[in-house]
């Protein structure tokens, strides 16, 4: 869904831009949602030293910028006098604030591109943190295999976010609810210790889905 | 982990949780949560001077040049969206009315803000965040708890819940029925 509504907005961007209130809205929460997938995707990139997950957020940055210009065209159009004009800087500021993070995500990813050798640092701290990315494949025999994200409502029976998929040769990034599991689908996750466990276990075919929800 | 790993990684959870309060204190035109943000910030400032202090210190010696590099890197990206966070709330510190979309979008988003009053006699009570899982079971991550005029900001497993606390959390849209039952009383 994220991806659909994203190529609308950028389909708009060639076409007539006219002043709609729910584009704002919608431009505003893709623009929050993908600030949240960057970061994840950074730190990612960064820990494993991976070059498809810093393509990612190249792009997804350079989708940033795009929206940004749009949010503001809209906003401008959308001014028609003293106080909407002080509303609608509210507005910029939130959507600016957003850009400025995806703009950090994308420096944190030029590490990547400098002969350093991150994988001997960056794990290591990201190791500790509240919340610590992990990868996870998926095996056969799994209860997740066949099953959509919405299904099993991941996040919210273990508190792990599914950041990315890597399927064979192709990636799934920031998957929907309606993104299926496959069996060898490798997941990066973001979450706490405990929850990370679980899925695993899962994931691993040692325990049912059905341990995870109670 | 050295006193700079460890300064990075308070960097990176005070960010994180910098944000998600920036947001809250938007959602619900809450001043004192948008004070605690500029808090933070000083707190991520200092961090990162520190980092660069540090990290200028040890690059006099070449073995140490990439380290001290990747460590300014980081340190500079996090401290930006510290500073984005500040943005944020600063809307709200401003005394201009928020525009209705703000909200609306944030409600949209994929990762929601809520805010959940323990009831008397639920299971929460008397409970620490670590005893009850609460992040595991439910999805629900807890930035915030409001006690009375008492605030605690980004708490941690060995916060204690109790029955009439007010919780600021995010977590998953379908995540504020999980957590029902958990704040209800018996």
């Amino acid at each position: 869904m994220r991806r659909a509504r994203l190529e609308k907005e950028l389909k708009e961007e060639h076409g007539e831009i006219p002043y709609e209130q729910t584009s704002v809205r919608e431009l505003l929460t893709l623009m929050k949602d993908t600030t949240e997938l960057i970061t994840d995707l950074a730190y990612a990139a960064a820990a494993f030293e991976n070059d498809e997950l810093a393509e990612e957020v190249r792009h997804l940055e350079s989708e940033m910028d795009k929206m940004m210009y749009q949010i503001r065209l809209k906003c401008m159009l959308g001014a028609r006098n003293m106080e909407a004009a002080e509303q609608m800087t509210g507005i910029l500021q939130v959507a600016s604030a957003t850009e400025k993070i995806s703009d950090a995500a994308e420096d944190m990813v030029k590490l990547l591109d400098m002969d350093l050798e991150l994988r001997a640092i960056l794990p290591h701290i990201l190791s500790e943190a509240d919340e610590k990315i992990h990868t996870i494949a998926i095996y056969p025999g799994s209860d997740m295999v066949g099953k959509t994200i919405g299904q099993l409502m991941m996040e919210s029976y273990t508190g792990v976010r599914l950041i990315a998929v890597r399927r064979q040769n192709r990636w799934i990034f920031g998957p929907d609810a309606n993104t299926k599991l496959f069996p060898n689908d490798l997941m990066i996750v973001r979450g706490v210790e405990s929850g990370y466990r679980e899925v695993r276990e899962v994931a691993h075919a040692e325990i049912p889905w059905s341990e995870v929800v109670h | 982990m050295n006193e700079d790993d460890r300064r990075l990684l308070e960097m990176k959870n005070t960010s994180e949780l910098m944000l998600d309060l920036a947001y809250s204190s938007l959602i619900y035109q809450n001043k004192v949560i948008a004070k605690e943000v500029i808090e933070l910030e000083d707190r991520v400032d200092r961090l990162h001077e520190a980092i660069i202090r540090s990290a200028l210190g040890k690059s006099k010696e070449p073995k140490n040049f990439d380290r001290s590099l990747i460590m300014i890197k980081i340190s500079d990206s996090i401290e930006r969206i510290a500073d984005a966070a500040l943005d944020i709330a600063d809307v709200v510190l401003r005394d201009i009315e928020l525009h209705p979309v703000v909200k609306k979008s944030l409600e949209d988003s994929d990762v929601v803000i809520q805010k959940h009053v323990v009831e008397n006699g639920s299971l929460l009570h008397g409970k620490t965040l670590g005893e009850i899982k609460l992040a595991t079971e439910t999805g629900v991550w807890v930035i915030a708890i409001r006690r009375g005029y008492d605030w605690i900001y980004g708490p941690d497993e060995g916060t204690t819940i109790s029955g009439g606390d007010i919780l600021y959390a995010r977590g998953p849209a379908d995540s504020e029925k999980i957590i029902a039952p958990w704040i209800k009383g018996k």
